[in-house]
C-alpha cells in the first residue's frame, strides 16, 4: 500500500490509489462521488472520483472497494445492512418509532419484524427500551423514512442477536469507534488483539473472564450495550468499567499499550481486580 | 430541459396560456425569454420585457408626509418604499460616557478645521459612537405574499436594517456637525483673558469661558417601510433614505441657559436642510444560470479559467447578469451582487461592493456591473433632483 | 505575522467542531455542527429536495443583534452554496452551525462584521469538515485594507481597520473561483483588482510570483492551512491504523 493519502473536498483521488481488480466492479464507499467531466469530447464518458468529506483513503483490493474514512466523530447517517441499537420511542399500531440518533426523525420497525413474531407474539416493547436491528432501508427521495428490521429477510431469523436487549446498559462512543470495534470483532475471532489498534476488549475478556465474562453488542450509531449479568454481584462494577474503557479509549484516541494500562487502572478503581 | 423550454411556448397542443408556464415553469421559462431560438428574429429578452442591464422605471418623491422632518417615497418597478426621518434631541447631559469623553473630542472638534479627511473620520466616530442614525426596515404586512402578518421581524429586514446602517456610516453620508447643538457660553470674563485666549496656550478647563460646547445631538429616527415589495428591496430602501435625508430640514434649535434646555424655532425660515457627503447611488445584480442544476449536478465544477473559454467559445450563453431583478427573478437566481457608487467631479467612485452567492461572476463581470452602476448613477441622480 | 492556528473537533458532544484563531486580528472563534438534523418545522415550502443550512452567531458578551443576522445571511449563502444537501441522508434535513465569538474585540452597531468574516468563514469550514459534512469545495477567506498611501494591508485588526480607506473580504473556492467580495470604503475598480490579485495569492499560495514576492511572512496559503489542520486531525484519529502499515 502507498502512502497514507488524506483527501479534503473537492480532491480527486488519484487513478494510482484506486485497486486494480477487474473481476468486480468498483465500488464506493462514503464521501466519495462520481463526476462526470463535462470538458471531455461527447461520447467518450470521462469519470472523475472526487471527495465529498475530507478523510483518509482506504482501498480493500480484495473487494475492490475504495472508501474515505472520515472523523470519528460524525453523525450517524442510516445505510443499508448497518447494525445499530435503537431506542423505542412510542409505538404505534404497525410500527415501534425508534431513536437512532438524536435531533433526527424517528426509524420505524415493524411490530411483526422480530423473529417469529406473529399478532399474539410479538414483544410488548416499551417507551425507552432497546433494540438491536439491522437496517433495512432507507427509502428513496426527501425525507424518507427509514425502517429497521429485527429478523433476516432471508431466513426470517435473528440472526447475530438481533431483537430486544434486555438489561444491561447503553454507553454512547464515537461512530467512528464504533466501527472500529465492528471491524475488530468481525476481522478475525481468534486475533482480536492487534485489529484496528483495539487490544481493549481481548484485555478485558481476559481479566473479566473470572468474573463470568460479559456480552457486548454494538451499533453503527455509536452505542454499545454491555450486560454482565452472569457476574453477580458486581454486575453493575463490571458494566460500568467496560463502558468507562470504551469510552476512555475513544475520546483519548490511546494507543494499545495505552488500553492495557487504562483496563488495569479502571478494574483497580472499581475494586474488580486483586 | 433548454430545449423543451424553447419550444414549449410554440406547441399549440399544450395550450397553456404564458403566466401559467411561468407559474409551472419559472427557470424554464425565464431562460426561453432570455434564449430565443437561434432561427426567430426576436432579442433576448427577460421576462419582464426587460434588457438584461435594463432598471425598472424608478420614480421618486419626497416630503409626503408631513408628521416628520424629512420623508420620500421611492418607487422600482412595483417595489415601493417609504422613509421618514425623525429627529429628536440627545442631551449630552444624558449620554452615560459623555463627559468622560468630552475632553477628547473637544479636541477633535478643534481639529475638524485643519483638514477634510480629518473631518470626516471624526464625524464618523462620533456619528456611530453616539448612535446618532437610527434606521430601520419593515417589510409591512401585505408587501408580499409570503409575509404572515404578527411576526417578529423577519432576517431579511434584520439584515437589510443593518446593511443601511453600515452603508451609512461608511460613506459618512451625513455630517455630525449638522446634528450638533452647539452653545457659546457668555463671555464673563475680563478684557485681558480674551487676549490670553488667542495665545490658545490657556487650559480650557480653568475658565470654561468662550470655548464653545456642545449641549446636544440631533438624532435621527430613520424609519423605512416596504409597502410593496417586488424583488431588489435594498435599492429601494436606499434610495428613498437618501431621498428622505436630503429633504430633512432641523429646526434652529438652542440651548436657553436660564431654563437650562434646549428650545426650538418653530418659523420654518430658520429651519436648515442637511448637507450630505455625496450622493451614492446603489445599483443590485443577479446572475441567472442557463443550467438550473448547476449547482449540484454531478460534475465537476469546472475552474474559473475554464468557465472563461466556455464562455467565449459556445454560442449559447451560459449566464445573464439581470440588473434589478425583481421578485420572480430573485427567486431564480442565487448568486447576487450590489454595487454602490458615487461620482465625484466625473469620476466613479465605488463605495461598496459585494458580491456573493455563486461562483460565476468574477472581475470582469464586477467591472462591467461598476459600468453599468456609474449610468445608473446618473439616472438616479436626475430622478432625485427632480424630486 | 503570526499565522492563524486551528483545531477540529474540539467539542465531544456536537457532530462536528472546529476553534479558528487570528492572532492577526485577536478573533477566536468556535464552531459547532450538527447535521444532519430534523428541523422544527419542516420547510416543505422551501426545496424539499435539499439540506437547510442554518447559521447563528454568538457574540462574547452581547446577544445578537441586526449585525448578527445580516451576517449569518452573508454566511448562509457562502457556505450554503458548498454544501451538496442532495447526497444521502441529508434532503430536507437541516445542517446547523453556531459558531461562538470566543475571543477579540466586540463589533460596535452598525459597523461591519467585515474585519470578522475571514475568521467565521473559516471557523465554519472547519467545523463542517469536522462534521463530515459532504462539500464541493473548500474555501480561503482574506482580509485586506487599503491604506490612506495606497498600501495593501492584511488582516487589519478592529482599530486598524478605521483608518484604513477601503477594507475587503474576499473568499475563493480551492479551485480559485471568487465565491463571495465584500467591498466597504472608496476605491476605484483597479485598485480592486489589485486587491484581488493579492487576496488570491494569500488564499491560494503564491503561484503568480509578482504579487506576493519579498514577504517572507506569507508563506503558507490559507489553502494550505486549511489541508494541514484537516490532515493533522485525520492523522491523529487514525493513528492506530497507520501505525500498521
Amino acid at each position: 500500500m502507498s502512502a497514507p493519502l488524506v483527501l479534503l473536498p473537492s480532491d480527486e483521488v488519484p487513478r494510482e490509489h484506486l485497486p486494480s481488480n477487474k473481476s468486480n466492479p468498483l465500488r464506493l464507499g462514503p464521501g466519495l462521488r462520481l463526476l462526470s467531466q463535462p470538458t471531455s469530447q461527447a461520447g467518450d464518458s470521462n469519470h472523475v472520483l472526487t471527495a465529498t468529506q475530507a478523510g483518509l483513503l482506504t482501498t480493500d483490493a480484495k473487494r475492490n472497494t475504495v472508501s474515505l474514512l472520515s472523523f470519528p466523530n460524525r453523525r450517524y447517517v442510516p445505510t443499508v445492512n448497518d447494525l445499530i441499537i435503537a431506542q423505542i420511542h412510542h409505538s404505534s399500531i404497525d410500527f415501534f418509532h425508534c431513536i437512532v440518533t438524536p435531533n433526527t426523525a424517528h426509524a420505524l420497525l415493524g411490530q411483526l419484524s422480530f423473529e417469529g413474531a406473529t399478532k399474539k407474539t410479538r414483544p410488548q416493547l416499551k417507551q425507552g427500551e432497546l433494540v438491536y436491528a439491522r437496517v433495512q432501508s432507507v427509502g428513496v427521495g426527501a425525507g424518507a423514512e427509514v425502517e429497521l428490521t429485527c429478523v433476516n429477510p432471508a431466513t426470517g431469523k435473528a440472526d447475530g442477536g438481533l431483537g430486544p436487549l434486555v438489561g444491561g446498559m447503553v454507553f454512547d462512543v464515537s461512530t467512528g469507534m464504533a466501527a472500529r470495534l465492528i471491524r475488530a470483532s468481525s476481522a478475525s475471532p481468534d486475533n482480536t488483539d492487534a485489529v484496528e489498534g483495539l487490544v481493549i476488549l481481548g484485555e478485558l475478556g481476559r481479566k473479566l473472564e473470572s468474573l463470568g465474562g460479559f456480552e457486548l453488542a454494538v451499533g453503527r450509531n455509536g452505542k454499545v450495550w454491555v450486560d454482565c449479568s452472569n457476574a453477580g454481584e458486581s454486575a453493575i462494577a463490571v458494566t460500568v468499567a467496560i463502558g468507562r474503557c470504551l469510552q476512555e479509549t475513544d475520546q483519548h484516541n490511546l494507543h494499545p499499550h495505552d488500553q492495557k494500562k487504562l483496563v488495569t487502572r479502571i478494574l483497580r478503581d472499581l475494586k474488580l481486580a486483586s | 430541459m433548454a430545449s423543451t423550454a424553447a419550444s414549449a411556448p410554440a406547441v399549440p397542443s399544450l395550450n397553456l396560456p404564458p403566466s401559467q408556464f411561468a407559474r409551472l415553469q419559472p427557470h424554464a421559462y425565464l431562460l426561453a425569454h432570455l434564449s430565443p431560438p437561434s432561427a426567430s428574429t426576436q432579442p433576448s429578452v427577460r421576462a419582464n420585457g426587460r434588457a438584461a442591464s435594463q432598471f425598472r422605471v424608478t420614480s421618486a418623491n419626497a416630503g409626503s408626509l408631513t408628521h416628520t422632518n424629512g420623508s420620500a417615497v421611492v418607487r422600482i418597478g412595483d417595489t415601493a418604499a417609504v422613509c421618514g426621518v425623525r429627529a429628536e434631541l440627545l442631551h449630552t447631559a444624558d449620554i452615560a460616557s459623555w463627559s468622560v469623553s468630552n475632553a477628547s473630542d473637544e479636541e477633535a472638534d478643534s481639529a475638524t478645521q485643519k483638514g477634510a479627511s480629518q473631518n470626516a473620520d471624526d464625524d464618523r466616530n462620533q456619528v456611530q459612537d453616539l448612535h446618532l442614525l437610527v434606521p430601520n426596515l419593515s417589510l409591512s404586512t401585505g408587501c408580499a405574499p409570503g409575509l404572515t402578518p404578527g411576526a417578529p421581524p423577519s432576517t431579511l429586514a434584520q439584515s437589510l436594517s443593518h446593511e443601511i446602517l453600515s452603508l451609512l456610516h461608511t460613506t459618512n453620508l451625513v455630517k455630525a456637525d449638522d446634528l450638533r447643538i452647539w452653545y457659546q457660553p457668555p463671555n464673563l470674563e475680563s478684557e485681558e483673558f480674551r487676549n490670553a485666549a488667542e495665545g490658545m496656550e490657556v487650559d480650557s478647563e480653568q475658565n470654561g469661558g468662550p470655548e464653545p460646547e456642545i449641549k446636544a445631538f440631533w438624532v435621527l429616527y430613520i424609519d423605512i417601510m416596504i409597502i410593496s415589495w417586488a424583488g431588489n428591496a435594498f435599492d429601494a430602501a436606499w434610495s428613498s433614505v437618501l431621498a428622505a435625508l436630503r429633504d430633512t430640514k432641523l429646526p434652529k434649535a438652542w440651548w436657553d441657559a436660564d431654563n437650562e434646555t434646549i428650545l426650538c424655532s418653530d418659523d420654518i425660515a430658520d429651519a436648515r436642510k442637511l448637507s450630505l457627503r455625496g450622493l451614492p447611488i446603489s445599483s443590485s445584480f443577479c446572475s441567472f444560470e442557463a443550467d438550473a442544476a448547476a449547482g449540484w449536478r454531478a460534475v465537476v465544477i469546472p475552474s474559473p479559467e475554464e468557465l472563461k473559454s466556455q464562455g467565449q467559445k459556445e454560442g449559447s450563453q451560459q449566464r445573464w447578469i439581470l440588473a434589478d431583478p425583481d421578485g420572480y427573478e430573485e427567486g431564480l437566481c442565487e448568486e447576487r451582487a450590489l454595487i454602490v457608487v458615487d461620482n465625484e467631479d466625473g469620476k466613479t467612485v465605488i463605495l461598496k461592493m459585494d458580491k456573493l452567492g455563486g461562483w460565476g461572476m468574477d472581475s470582469d463581470d464586477l467591472r462591467q456591473l461598476v459600468d453599468v452602476s456609474a449610468e445608473r448613477w446618473q439616472e438616479m441622480k436626475q430622478i432625485l433632483d427632480q424630486c | 505575522m503570526v499565522g492563524p492556528t486551528a483545531s477540529l473537533s474540539v467539542l465531544s458532544r456536537a457532530d462536528g467542531s472546529a476553534s479558528y484563531k487570528c492572532p492577526a486580528t485577536g478573533y477566536n472563534i468556535l464552531g459547532a455542527v450538527n447535521g444532519p438534523v430534523e428541523l422544527p418545522g419542516r420547510r416543505d415550502a422551501l426545496k424539499p429536495e435539499d439540506a437547510t443550512v442554518e447559521i447563528f452567531i454568538k457574540p462574547g458578551t452581547t446577544t445578537g443583534g441586526v449585525g448578527e443576522r445580516a451576517t449569518e445571511t452573508i454566511l448562509k449563502s457562502v457556505l450554503g452554496n458548498l454544501v451538496l444537501g442532495r447526497e444521502k441522508g441529508f434532503p430536507r434535513r437541516g445542517v446547523v452551525l453556531t459558531l461562538n465569538i470566543v475571543g477579540g474585540e466586540n463589533v460596535e452597531r452598525g459597523d461591519s462584521y467585515l474585519t470578522l468574516l475571514p475568521a467565521l468563514l473559516h471557523a465554519g469550514l472547519l467545523a463542517m469538515i469536522s462534521a463530515s459534512i459532504p462539500l464541493s469545495m473548500t474555501l480561503s477567506a482574506a482580509l485586506l485594507g487599503v491604506t490612506t498611501s495606497g498600501d495593501i494591508v492584511q488582516n487589519p485588526g478592529p482599530a486598524a481597520a478605521k483608518s484604513v480607506v477601503s477594507l475587503h473580504v474576499l473568499a475563493f473556492s480551492s479551485k480559485g473561483h471568487l465565491l463571495l467580495n465584500e467591498s466597504r470604503g472608496r476605491f476605484d475598480f483597479d485598485t480592486w483588482e489589485l486587491v484581488r490579485a493579492r487576496a488570491l495569492s494569500i488564499c491560494q499560495g503564491a503561484h503568480d510570483g509578482d504579487v506576493a514576492m519579498g514577504e517572507g511572512e506569507n508563506a503558507a496559503s490559507v489553502n494550505a492551512f486549511i489541508r494541514e489542520t484537516a490532515e493533522d486531525q485525520i492523522y491523529s484519529d487514525y493513528a492506530h491504523k497507520l501505525d500498521s502499515i
